[in-house]
């Protein structure tokens, strides 16, 4: 569904996606435009079509109809909400995430992350926050060209949801594009530039994210808001 | 005689190092361990091509691979000797009454649990790991590759059962090699055989040794699944 790359400053674009399952609609005719370099937010309340959205976008999941536009699939990278992790070592599941990494490299991410006394133990033995610190990692030592993240600091507590935004914002800029789901306000405050509203598979608004948190348009907008 | 001497026969008999039960043993542990290699070589992939992708005569195959599971080892034993008898199709190759023999039939008995198990340990961890494989884009290979790494513990428990399965088994390996002495008698065949000759001592001898080698499968097993589970295996 991948087709030619879109204008200059938008790096991904989505038309008229639309995705049923069992005779239900789950996104219906969505379009949106991912600006190069920024941080976009989907926002949502659970079940709006956040995740499956971001599935699309990233092509793990084919819509029945609707194009994407943006970079191929080598560019592109993503941190699920509950890591996938490999029966490994911490140092080689970062090592299968990003094979191109060498030794220094890699020790050298994971003392970023704080588990550089961790590097022989099983991946899968770390904490729920350690897990998905190494799947950002592993994420962004590669490099993408875009990231996408889904609720990234969902279950984590302040130490590791501080060291997510820190990583994200450095990452945003070099000039890396993040689209990122989130359910806590504050945080999308503080690091949303760009904000996708979807409800029950359709984005019922899109705006700065400034405005959208000052101002919202659409009274679905406003009462999301209100129960954030 | 009463049940204990043939034990204390049989440690005796062990502990001397008898030349012809050595032999058999020998023997015994060969034939087995190459048709679970030979199995194993065979059925990984295959279990780990049926788990992956759909094709053509997938369930077919599936189907054929689970009846043979529950196939009786004489059964297997009489298929292959069809195959390898001078009027069979493998005629040709003359292995008939030889341990190349009994390692065929023997991998034929064991190839169908090869193939299940792997199967089944390989789509489970197919469902866990296709998001992130998709999303990494690995290629059909580097996929299958990434999934036998994954499953390593997996696979050497199948490993494990698919030896305990041929090391036991009888009636294969007598219709197809013969129970000739010295060439192509092993454990279970002379177990049979000196029962039935009232030689209870050499097959109680026997016996034990199977037992050692079914207690010290069973030990290797436990001690690959401690120390997997402390490296944070589902096992």
């Amino acid at each position: 569904m991948m087709s030619d790359r879109p204008a200059p400053d938008i790096i991904m674009t989505a038309h008229g996606l639309t995705l049923r399952r069992d005779g239900v609609t789950l996104l219906d005719t969505v379009s949106a435009q991912i600006r190069r370099g920024s941080i976009t937010l989907l926002l949502g309340h659970n079940g709006a079509g956040k995740t499956l959205l971001l599935n699309c976008l990233h092509g793990l999941i084919a819509c029945d109809t609707g194009t994407i536009s943006g970079p191929p699939l080598a560019r592109q990278k993503m941190v699920f909400q509950k890591p996938i992790i490999t029966r490994r070592t911490t140092s080689g599941h970062l090592r299968f995430l990003c094979p191109q990494l060498d030794d220094a490299a890699r020790r050298d991410w994971l003392r970023r992350a704080e588990m550089d006394m961790r590097t022989d133990a099983p991946a899968r033995m770390l904490s729920g926050g350690e897990q998905q610190k190494l799947a950002l990692i592993g994420a962004l030592a590669a490099r993408p060209d875009i990231l996408f993240l889904d609720e990234p600091t969902a279950h984590l507590d302040f130490a590791a949801t501080k060291f997510v935004e820190t990583m994200v914002r450095e990452a945003h800029e070099q000039g890396m594009t993040i689209v990122m789901t989130s359910h806590n306000r504050a945080q999308a405050e503080r690091l949303g530039e760009d904000v996708l509203l979807l409800d029950r598979g359709r984005i019922v608004e899109t705006a700065p994210a400034d405005r959208f948190f000052s101002a919202p348009s659409h009274p679905l907008a406003k009462q999301y808001l209100d129960h954030l | 005689m009463d049940i204990l001497t043939p034990f204390q026969i049989a440690l005796t008999l062990l502990a001397s190092g008898d030349a012809e039960l050595m032999g058999i043993i020998g023997l015994s542990l060969t034939v087995s361990l190459t048709a679970v290699l030979a199995s194993l070589v065979i059925g990984l992939p295959m279990g780990a091509l049926l788990a992956t992708y759909r094709f053509p005569g997938r369930t077919a195959l599936i189907v054929v691979s689970n009846t043979f599971l529950g196939m009786p080892p004489v059964v297997i034993g009489l298929l292959v000797y069809l195959l390898i008898s001078r009027s069979g199709p493998l005629g040709f190759m003359g292995i008939l009454y030889t341990p190349a023999a009994m390692m065929l039939a023997q991998t034929v008995l064991v190839l169908p649990i090869s193939i299940a198990l792997s199967r089944q340990a390989f789509e489970s961890l197919n469902g866990e790991y296709a998001p992130l494989f998709q999303s990494l884009g690995l290629g059909r290979l580097d996929r299958i590759k990434a999934l036998v790494f994954e499953a390593r513990v997996a696979l050497l428990t199948i490993g494990l059962a698919c030896f305990g399965r041929a090391i036991s088994e009888v009636g294969a390996v007598m219709i197809v090699g013969g129970n000739i002495r010295h060439s192509t008698r092993v454990m279970t065949t002379s177990i049979a055989l000196a029962t039935s000759m009232g030689e209870l001592a050499f097959a109680m001898a026997l016996g034990v040794v199977l037992l050692l080698v079914a207690l010290t499968i069973n030990i290797a097993s436990q001690l690959l699944r401690h120390s997997f589970r402390n490296l944070g295996h589902d096992v």
